[in-house]
């Protein structure tokens, strides 16, 4: 029994070496061990998420002849009105050309888009979070916009081989800029995520809106991307304000609610904007990382 | 049988897959569907000290590679308990109290994540003390009732992994 007592006790002593051990260990081998639980589970990532469109396409499969007849009407008609649309995009485009070249102005960083399925949605009070089905193989990496049509969703977070993960607006880990709707002095804003209270999903905070800023009548006004700090192109709509807004308790700005435009955790697609050029975080960290490994040598 | 607790950690994948599917469904309430604490109480039983540690390590990090909880929290927290269950194989001599084991361990490990991935998102820092520990509690509560609800079923898959692994029985007393 004692011996068996002192292996139990030895096996604690070794159990609180390795902890120790592995605080010291370098941040390389913990990002190592992270990456190898991540990508051992990603195939089955993919699984759920194939396994959902093979169930979404058994279920439309089984729809009534005549409700597809219908549809595909709709649908004909959805494409005709977007045809005439692109027409008239197509010469704004060419008229937005003409008028670069006539100003030699230089268009700002172009991004890549690449089109991601999600594959899981994973919620929490600290973490709202989807996995999209492309990864660093596919150009993704950390930090790239994550949007669905016009609106931000979010902004990835980790990207592994095949999968990433996606920080939504919602999340507390989220951070941006961006203008109010209708505040004419274009004054820049802060939107952070914030942790979910209850069973009440997870919500994004506005702070630093001027105490003179002006509630429109009517619609509840948009919040768009600034375009500063090079994550997010500008223009990108972040949300709604909500009505009820609060002073801080230095009483110099006030601080609201934002609404997504969409329910975050319905989407099964979104778009991730890679950057064609390294983003000015990436050149810094690649500054810092390259002056640690000179301080280093 | 040296990789039994490898083995036994394949057989668990499945279930731990599902729990990330019921917390994919569950999205818009901020609930997440922790097993991991209780996947490790039945194996406890009848793996040698060593082989549950490894398992119960591994369960723990798989829980972590995709969320953005400080790296090592979990698996050290079940590791420890995983020695503290190899231990006293006398408090799982029984069907109730395993399932006991497994709703305390599994509460534990659930509070420690949630602590951790709190301190982490600066929650503290926040100094909204009542909302961290009403979240806390719901969450706890929750990771109790679902390891009331889902371990047998896994600890049977469990079990059978561990006869076809040739591992003796476990200590059975009323």
């Amino acid at each position: 029994m004692d011996k068996h007592r002192q292996g139990a006790t030895a096996s604690y002593v070794v159990l609180a070496l390795c902890a120790v051990v592995w605080v010291v260990l370098p941040a390389a081998v913990h990002r190592f061990a992270q990456e190898a639980f991540a990508e051992f589970q990603a195939p089955a990532l993919h699984l759920a998420g194939k396994a959902r469109d093979l169930a979404r396409f058994w279920e439309l499969k089984s729809r009534d002849k005549e409700e597809i007849l219908a549809a595909s009407r709709d649908l004909a008609r959805a494409n005709a009105a977007l045809e005439l649309q692109l027409r008239r995009y197509e010469d704004i485009r060419k008229e937005n050309v003409r008028l670069r070249e006539m100003l030699r102005y230089n268009p700002p960083p172009e991004y890549l888009t690449v089109v991601a399925r999600v594959a899981v949605r994973d919620s929490s009070t600290w973490w709202q979070r989807i996995v999209i089905r492309k990864g660093s193989d596919d150009g993704v990496r950390a930090g790239c916009p994550v949007i669905f049509s016009d609106r931000v969703i979010g902004k990835v977070a980790v990207a592994h081989h095949t999968t990433s993960e996606v920080d939504l607006i919602t999340s507390p880990n989220f951070r941006c800029t961006g203008f109010l709707e209708s505040d004419e002095q274009n004054r820049i804003v802060l939107i952070t995520g914030a942790p979910g209270r209850g069973l009440a999903s997870g919500r994004s905070r506005v702070t630093a809106i001027p105490q003179d800023y002006v509630y429109p009548v009517g619609n509840a006004p948009k919040v768009t991307t600034t375009g500063l700090g090079g994550v997010y192109p500008a223009g990108l709509i972040l949300g709604h304000l909500e009505g009820g807004q609060r002073t801080t308790q230095d009483g110099n700005f006030r601080e609201s609610s934002l609404t997504p435009t969409r329910d975050l955790f319905s989407l099964q697609e979104v778009t991730v904007l890679v950057p064609k050029y390294p983003t000015p975080g990436e050149i810094l960290l690649e500054d810092q990382a390259q002056k640690r490994l000179d301080e280093l040598r | 049988m040296v990789w039994a607790w490898f083995i036994v950690l394949l057989a668990t994948l499945p279930g731990l897959w599902v729990a990330d599917l019921l917390t994919d469904s569950l999205a818009g309430t901020n609930l997440v569907v922790f097993i991991s604490g209780a996947a490790i109480v039945a194996p406890c039983r009848r793996l040698k000290r060593w082989q549950a540690v490894l398992f119960a390590a591994c369960v723990g990090f798989l829980f972590e590679a995709r969320r953005p909880i400080p790296l090592g929290t979990l698996p050290f927290l079940l590791a420890g308990l995983s020695i503290f269950l190899t231990s006293n194989r006398i408090l799982l001599r029984n069907t109730p109290l395993v399932l006991r084991g497994a709703v305390l361990c599994n509460t534990l490990a659930c509070t420690a994540w949630f602590t951790a991935a709190g301190l982490r998102a600066g929650a503290f820092a926040q100094g909204d003390l009542g909302d961290f520990t009403l979240q806390l509690l719901i969450q706890v509560g929750f990771a109790a009732a679902i390891a009331l609800l889902v371990f047998v079923p896994l600890a049977l898959i469990q079990d059978a992994a561990m006869d076809r692994t040739g591992l003796p029985p476990a200590l059975e007393s009323p």
